[in-house]
C-alpha cells in the first residue's frame, strides 16, 4: 500500500508541480498571484476535448491545438486584464483574476454544458504490475511529460537568449526597461507559458479522471505548492508541487479521503506561519 | 474614496444638513417601511403590480440581501478602510452558523443569547485568524486568510457529520421574547435595524481615533504608528470587530435557511463578498450595501427577464433558459472586471461623480 | 534642426498623475559627439527629463503634456523604452538598476540583445577591455559586487551596444570620489573608441562641469541656466544655488 500510494503522489505531483511552475513563471514575472491557474488548467482539458472531439484532429495536431489555444487565452488575460491594471491595489489583481475564472467557468459551462466529457486519447492506459505494485501507464506519461516539460522550460530559461531576457524581467521591471527589453512582450509570454503548463497539466488530469469544471479545484492546488515551495523560486514550485501530489494522496489513504484539503493548507498555514518565504525561497521576501 | 470613510467630509455634510435632507431622509425611512408590505402584498396602494413591474423580486430574496449586506459591510471595513484583505470571510459567517448550532440547536437556549455567543465565538475566531498578521504582510496574510477558510470548513463539516449527518445542522425558529420570527415579513423588521444599526456603528467606529489611525494605516503603516497606535493590536481589533459582525450575519443566515452544510460556506461563498465590495466600491460603507444588492437581486431579475425568451429556441435559448444560473455568474464576473478596469470606486464612487456631474455639486 | 545634433529636447513639459508639472518648457540639446552636463538640486526634474527622454515616463505614471524629444532627427515622443534604446539611445540609470540576481556575463548579454548575436562576443569583449574587473567577476551574482562594480555594470551594460547617445544618471551616487574620476576617464575613452555622445546628470557638480563641454541648470523644472561648461562654471547664480553645497562634500551629500 505504501509504495503505491507514493508512487501515485509522485505521478500526481509532478502534474501539479507543473501546473504549480507555470503558476510561478507568472508570479515571477508580473507579479500576480493568479487565481486563474486552475481554471486554465481546465481550459487546457476542454480545448483538447474540443480538438480531438469535435473537430477531429489527429491527437498530435490536438496537442498543438489545445497549446496555441491556451497560450492564446495567457496572452490575451495579460493584454485585456493585468495590464490596464498595472500599478493597481494587490486586491484589485488578485479579484480580476478570480472574476476571469469565474467567466470561463461560466463560459465552458455554456458551451459544452456542467456534465463532465470523456477524454479519449491513443495514450496508453494498461497497468504495469511490479510485485504488489500497480503503475498505471498513464499516471507514469503523465509523470514522465511533466518532468519532460519541466526540463525544457528550466532549459529555455537557463540556456536562450528569450529565456535570458525573461529571467532579466522578472528580476526588475525598470531595469528591463532601461536595458532595451520588451518588458510588455517578456509578460506576455511569461503568461502564455504558464497557460500552456496549466493546460497540459489539465490534459492529464481530465484523462486521468473526466473532464469536468471540478477540475479547478484540483488545479488550484498549485497555490498551496507554490507558496509551500518558495513563491520566487522556479525549483521551489515543482518541489511544493510533488509535496501537495504526496500529501494529498497519503492523507486521503491514511487518514480519510476528506482531510486532504485541512492538511495541506494546515502545513501551508504553518508555513505561513515559520518559514514565510517557502522552503527553497529566499528569506527577504515577503516578511514583516 | 467616498464621502462616507473621510470623517472630514462626515463632519461637514452634517453640518450642512438642511431640512431638504430630513425630508428625504423621512422618505426613505417610509419607503423601507412600506416596501416589505408591496413585495408580499405584490400591490401598491391597492393596486396589483405584475411580477416583472416588481423585477420578480420577493420578501425572501431582501432578506438575504439584509444578511449579505452584514457579510459586504463587515468585509469593506477590514478590506476596505483598514487594508486587510481577507478572501476566507465565509470562515466567519460558518463559525457564527456553528456556534448558533452548539447554543442554539443543542442546548437550546435562546435567540438572543446564541448571536451573543456566534458574535464571541467570531471575534475569538477573527483574533486567531488575524495572528498571521503579526508574522506577514501582503499577499502571504491573503493566504494565510484562504488557509484559514479551508480549516474552518473542515471544522465545519467534522462537527455537522459527528452530531447531524449528510443532510446537514437544523436550527430551529428564532423568537425574540414572544416573538415568533416566523415569517419573511417579520424578518425583514428584525434584519433591517440591524443591518442599520451595524452600518452606523462601523461609521462611527471610522470616525473615533483608533478607525482614523486604521485608516492611516492602510495608507501607509508609519502614518498610523506616528498617530500614537500600535497597529498590531489595532488590525487585530479590526479583525475581531469585522468577524463578530460576519459570525452574526452567519447565525441568521443559518437560520433563515433553517438548515445549513459545511458546502453552503464554500469559496465561492467567501468570494462573493469580495464581489460585492468591489462592486460597491472598495472603503465605502455605503457601496457594501450596494454591492450587496447588485450580488442578491440581480439574478432574480435577470431570472425574470429571461422568462420573456421562455419560448425562444436555439442558441437564444441554450443560452438564456437553460443556462440561466452560468449566464448570472458571467454576467457578474464581467460586472466586476469591467468596474475594476473602469471604475476602481465601484458604484458608490460613479454614483457620487453623477451627482457632482448632475449637480454641479463635488462630493468625496 | 541640425545633423550636427544627436538629441534635442524642445519646450518639454512632463506632469505625473495629480501632481503640478515636473518640467515645464525645458529645451536642452546635445550635440553629435559631444558631452554635456544637467545639473540641479534634488527634485529639479533632472530624473524626469532622463525618463522623458528614454521613455520611463509612462512607467512612473508620468507623461508629456506638451513639446517633444527628438533623436537623431526623429520626435520619439511615442516610442517604448527598448524602441528607443534600438535606435541608439542607451542608459545608464540612477541606483544602478542592474539585475541582482542575473550573473555580471547575464547582465551584460541583456544589454547586447539588441545586437545580432555575432556580435554580441565582441561587445563583450569591448566591455571586458573597458572594465577589467567586470571580467573577473563574470560569473558573479551582480547583487553580491561593490558600489562601484555595480556602477561599472550598469555603464557596461548601458554600452555594450555602442550608442550614439548615452544617458548617465547619477553616476556618483554613493561611491569613493576618487573611483567617480576613474569612472569619468573611463567613459572619455568610451567617446573616443565608440564616439558616443553623452548626457550626464550628476550631483557632484564641479566634477561634470569639469568633464562636460556644455551644462544646463534646472531649478523646480526650468532651465535657470546653460552655456558652455565652464561659464556656468563661472556663473555667480549657480556658485551661490548650487556649487556652493559642494563644501559641504564631494559625494553628492546634498541628500
Amino acid at each position: 500500500m505504501f509504495a503505491q500510494v507514493l508512487f501515485s503522489g509522485l505521478a500526481l505531483g509532478s502534474i501539479y508541480g507543473l501546473v504549480a511552475l507555470g503558476f510561478a513563471v507568472v508570479f515571477k514575472a508580473t507579479d500576480v498571484f493568479n487565481f486563474a491557474q486552475g481554471m486554465f488548467a481546465v481550459c487546457g482539458a476542454y480545448f483538447a476535448v474540443t480538438a480531438i472531439s469535435a473537430l477531429d484532429l489527429p491527437f498530435g495536431l490536438a496537442i498543438l491545438f489545445m497549446i496555441a489555444a491556451c497560450a492564446t487565452l495567457g496572452v490575451l488575460a495579460h493584454i485585456f486584464l493585468i495590464q490596464p491594471l498595472a500599478g493597481r491595489s494587490m486586491l484589485a489583481i488578485i479579484m480580476v483574476t478570480i472574476a476571469l475564472s469565474i467567466v470561463l467557468r461560466a463560459g465552458i459551462e455554456i458551451f459544452y454544458g456542467p456534465q463532465g466529457r470523456v477524454l479519449t486519447t491513443p495514450l496508453p492506459s494498461g497497468v504495469i504490475r511490479i510485485g504488489d505494485l500497480r503503475i498505471s501507464q498513464l499516471h507514469l506519461i503523465a509523470a514522465l511529460t511533466s518532468w519532460a516539460c519541466m526540463a525544457i522550460f528550466g532549459a529555455f530559461f537557463r540556456f536562450t537568449s528569450v529565456g535570458l531576457l525573461m529571467r532579466a524581467t522578472a528580476d526588475g521591471h525598470e531595469a528591463a526597461l532601461v536595458s532595451g527589453v520588451n518588458v510588455n512582450a517578456m509578460n506576455r509570454l511569461a503568461w502564455a507559458i504558464g497557460a500552456v503548463l496549466a493546460g497540459i497539466g489539465g490534459l492529464f488530469l481530465g484523462q486521468l479522471q473526466i473532464v469536468s469544471p471540478e477540475l479547478e479545484a484540483i488545479g488550484l492546488l498549485a497555490l498551496p505548492a507554490v507558496v509551500i515551495g518558495g513563491m520566487q523560486s522556479i525549483p521551489g514550485a515543482i518541489i511544493g508541487g510533488l509535496l501537495v501530489g504526496l500529501i494529498a494522496q497519503f492523507a486521503g489513504s491514511y487518514i480519510s479521503p476528506k482531510s486532504t484539503d485541512i492538511v495541506i493548507y494546515g502545513l501551508l498555514l504553518l508555513i505561513l506561519m515559520v518559514r514565510p518565504w517557502g522552503l527553497l525561497g529566499q528569506r527577504e521576501l515577503g516578511r514583516v | 474614496m467616498s464621502d462616507t470613510l473621510a470623517p472630514a467630509t462626515v463632519a461637514a455634510a452634517r453640518a450642512k444638513t438642511s431640512p431638504g435632507k430630513w425630508i428625504v431622509r423621512a422618505i426613505v425611512l417610509a419607503v423601507l417601511i412600506y416596501a416589505p408590505f408591496v413585495l408580499t402584498s405584490r400591490s401598491i396602494f391597492g393596486i396589483p403590480l405584475s411580477n416583472m413591474q416588481l423585477l420578480n423580486l420577493g420578501l425572501t430574496q431582501i432578506n438575504l440581501m439584509l444578511i449579505a449586506m452584514l457579510g459586504a459591510l463587515s468585509l469593506n471595513f477590514l478590506t476596505g478602510s483598514a487594508g486587510l484583505i481577507s478572501i476566507g470571510h465565509a470562515a466567519f459567517y460558518a463559525t457564527g452558523a456553528m456556534t448558533a448550532a452548539i447554543f442554539g440547536t443543542q442546548l437550546g437556549w435562546p435567540f438572543p443569547l446564541v448571536l451573543v455567543c456566534a458574535a464571541i465565538a467570531g471575534a475569538l475566531a477573527g483574533i486567531l485568524a488575524g495572528l498571521p498578521s503579526l508574522r506577514v504582510r501582503g499577499l502571504y496574510f491573503v493566504l494565510s486568510t484562504l488557509a484559514v477558510h479551508y480549516v474552518v470548513v473542515f471544522l465545519f463539516q467534522e462537527y455537522q457529520f459527528a452530531f447531524f449527518g449528510v443532510v446537514g445542522v437544523p436550527f430551529a425558529q428564532p423568537s425574540i421574547g414572544p416573538i415568533a420570527i416566523d415569517s419573511p415579513i417579520r424578518w425583514y423588521f428584525f434584519l433591517l435595524p440591524l443591518v442599520a444599526l451595524v452600518y452606523f456603528g462601523l461609521r462611527n467606529v471610522l470616525a473615533t481615533r483608533e478607525g482614523r489611525a486604521l485608516m492611516a494605516m492602510r495608507d501607509h503603516e508609519l502614518a498610523a504608528t506616528a498617530m500614537g497606535a500600535d497597529v498590531r493590536i489595532l488590525r487585530l481589533k479590526a479583525f475581531a470587530l469585522s468577524s463578530a459582525i460576519a459570525a452574526v450575519a452567519g447565525a441568521l443566515y443559518a437560520h433563515l435557511l433553517t438548515n445549513a452544510t459545511s458546502e453552503v460556506f464554500g469559496i465561492n461563498f467567501a468570494i462573493q463578498f469580495i464581489a460585492m465590495i468591489i462592486i460597491g466600491g472598495l472603503g465605502s460603507l455605503s457601496g457594501s450595501l450596494l454591492g450587496a444588492a447588485v450580488w442578491l437581486l440581480l439574478p432574480t431579475i435577470i431570472t425574470g427577464l429571461t422568462s420573456f425568451a421562455a419560448d425562444s429556441t436555439g442558441i437564444v435559448r441554450t443560452v438564456l433558459v437553460d443556462h440561466r444560473p452560468q449566464l448570472v455568474q458571467m454576467i457578474f464576473g464581467l460586472i466586476v472586471i469591467v468596474l475594476l478596469i473602469f471604475a476602481p470606486g465601484g458604484m458608490a464612487d460613479l454614483i457620487a461623480k453623477l451627482r457632482a456631474a448632475l449637480f454641479g455639486r463635488r462630493h468625496g | 534642426m541640425s545633423h550636427d545634433t544627436i538629441l534635442s529636447v524642445e519646450n518639454l513639459s512632463v506632469g505625473y498623475a495629480r501632481k503640478g508639472l515636473a518640467l515645464d518648457d525645458v529645451s536642452l540639446t546635445v550635440p553629435r559627439g559631444g558631452i554635456v552636463a544637467l545639473l540641479g538640486a534634488n527634485g529639479a526634474g533632472k530624473t524626469t527629463l532622463i525618463r522623458a527622454i528614454s521613455g520611463l515616463l509612462d512607467h512612473h505614471h508620468g507623461r508629456i503634456e506638451s513639446g517633444q524629444v527628438r533623436f537623431d532627427g526623429r520626435v520619439v515622443n511615442a516610442l517604448p523604452p527598448h524602441k528607443r534604446i534600438r535606435l541608439g539611445m542607451a542608459q545608464s540609470p540612477e541606483g544602478r538598476l542592474i539585475f541582482k540576481n542575473l550573473t555580471v556575463e547575464d547582465n551584460l548579454l541583456v544589454g547586447a540583445a539588441i545586437l545580432p548575436s555575432a556580435k554580441r562576443q565582441d561587445g563583450l569583449d569591448a566591455v571586458y577591455a573597458l572594465f577589467p574587473r567586470l571580467k573577473e567577476r563574470r560569473g558573479q551574482s551582480a547583487g553580491w559586487m561593490s558600489g562601484g562594480e555595480q556602477q561599472m555594470l550598469a555603464l557596461g551594460r548601458a554600452l555594450i551596444g555602442r550608442p550614439q547617445l548615452l544617458l548617465v544618471d547619477e553616476l556618483s551616487l554613493g561611491l569613493a570620489p576618487l573611483l567617480v574620476r576613474s569612472i569619468y576617464e573611463e567613459l572619455k575613452k568610451v567617446r573616443e573608441l565608440f564616439g558616443s555622445s553623452m548626457l550626464i546628470v550628476e550631483q557632484n557638480a564641479k566634477l561634470a562641469l569639469g568633464f562636460a563641454e556644455q551644462a544646463y541648470v534646472l531649478d523646480r523644472g526650468r532651465i535657470a541656466l546653460s552655456g558652455f561648461a565652464a561659464d556656468v562654471a563661472a556663473s555667480t547664480a549657480i556658485r551661490d544655488s548650487y556649487l556652493g553645497t559642494e563644501r559641504v562634500g564631494n559625494e553628492g551629500a546634498h541628500a
